[in-house]
């Protein structure tokens, strides 16, 4: 390949339109030769004229507050339980939730198994995170029912460094995480902390290793080992 | 950006700058005042590229970590500290909706969303604009969709209901004629 056809592959990197191998490659090119890292800085310092075409958007309100969520575990990587490397959440369908039940039937199996549909009525609206660790098995489950305003945790194999205890969270958008309860049994229900539906949707739930007994601050103290936003569930 | 708020701008890069140091040691209240800052830029940005609020939202955060994870390779010759950041956004969204498309085997069919009329906005941007204005019209729209929303060589040719071996010698032709007036200034 010619120089001038790799200099464009720079320009096509900056600009987007290699495909997702050819970035893919690309990227790994530009991790031996040097050249490359000059040429992509070149050509995104040549075209940055054009973000100023690009109108601003304010992003989602809990934006920021996850960021810190998920940049906060990497700053204590020595206090981390291992094997917990990843946070998500999802939305639940029935369909797989189901799914999601049977796969885990192996890894859950002496856990008290969690109906929601026992307690929940029909009409009232229901929330449901689910805090994720590595390879997407969900860890804990966290379901708020606003019937009845309360919240159950099922904890499916979460695991607790000796000594420690899981302590979970709520923060609604932009406030103090206000505490919940601790999860040191595989099933567990408490109060909710807010009274309205609208400060649920998009709240986050955060799941902190704290010392037996709790955090005695009424704060977080330990690493933020989980985190999972609230999905209305129907 | 207007050219009176140039003087401005200047100012901004050099506190964006240090606070990035800052982030770069771990502070971050300094990586809170730069999300403050920067949040709404990029979140455009994404927005353009991967449409849809709940994906653009996930695609901000992933870069708001990517920043804080690189701060401490942040260098004045990286760039302005803006452009950076937009960078790692931008690339961010592009790898979203390039394997997405990947995966699925098939390129998503968009409403394309009009390019914010290139002619008129991109002509103030000295010598950007000046030299993007050379360019044969379907060039020029080539660069700025692909820039601005991310388009992919199979969405440009559906755009422009061309093919995608014509699109790439558009590209490249657009690209070096680029190049050879931004190299000379």
């Amino acid at each position: 390949m010619s120089d001038a056809d790799r200099s464009l592959d720079s320009a096509e990197y900056v600009l987007g339109t290699l495909g997702a191998t050819e970035r893919a490659e690309f990227e790994r090119a530009m991790e031996r030769e040097p050249r490359l890292g000059d040429e992509v800085r070149q050509w995104e310092d040549w075209l940055a004229g054009l973000n100023d075409v690009i109108p601003a958007v304010t992003p989602p309100s809990q934006s920021w507050a996850n960021i810190v969520r998920r940049v906060r575990p990497a700053a204590a990587p020595s206090d981390r339980p291992a094997g917990i490397t990843e946070l998500s959440s999802y939305r639940r369908s029935r369909a797989r939730w189901r799914v999601a039940s049977l796969a885990l039937g192996s890894l859950a199996a002496g856990l008290a198994l969690f109906i929601a549909s026992e307690h929940l009525r029909p009409q009232a609206p229901s929330y449901l995170a689910v805090v994720n660790r590595g390879g997407d098995l969900p860890a804990l489950i966290v379901e708020v029912d606003m019937a009845s305003n309360t919240v159950s945790i099922r904890s499916v194999a979460a695991e607790t460094p000796a000594d420690k205890v899981l302590q979970l969270w709520y923060i609604a958008g932009g406030q103090a995480p206000r505490s919940v309860g601790l999860l040191d049994r595989p099933e567990t229900r408490a109060a909710l902390p807010a009274s309205r539906t609208d400060q649920l949707a998009g709240a986050t739930f955060a799941v902190s290793v704290e010392p037996v007994g709790g955090s005695t601050t009424g704060a977080p103290t330990g690493p933020v080992v989980y985190s999972g936003k609230l999905f209305r569930d129907r | 950006m207007s050219t009176t708020s140039l003087e401005n701008a200047a100012g901004d890069a050099s506190d964006l700058a240090a606070l990035i140091l800052r982030v770069s040691a771990g502070d971050e209240a300094a990586f809170q005042q730069i999300y403050e800052r920067t949040s709404a830029k990029l979140f455009g940005v994404v927005l353009r590229i991967v449409k849809g609020r709940e994906l653009a939202d996930e695609v901000l955060q992933d870069s708001y970590l990517r920043i804080w994870q690189n701060a401490s390779r942040y260098a004045p010759d990286s760039g302005r500290p803006m452009t950076w950041m937009i960078a790692i956004a931008r690339y961010a969204a592009i790898d979203v909706v390039r394997k997405r498309a990947h995966d699925a085997g098939y390129t998503p069919v968009d409403p394309p969303e009009p390019a914010a009329d290139p002619e008129r906005q991109i002509v103030v941007q000295d010598m950007l604009g000046r030299c993007l204005g050379r360019l044969a019209a379907p060039q020029l729209e080539c660069v700025v969709l692909a820039y601005c929303n991310g388009y992919s060589r199979e969405e440009l040719a559906r755009h422009f209901s061309a093919q995608v071996p014509t699109i790439k010698t558009w590209l490249h032709r657009a690209l070096s004629a680029l190049r050879a007036c931004l190299e000379a200034t």
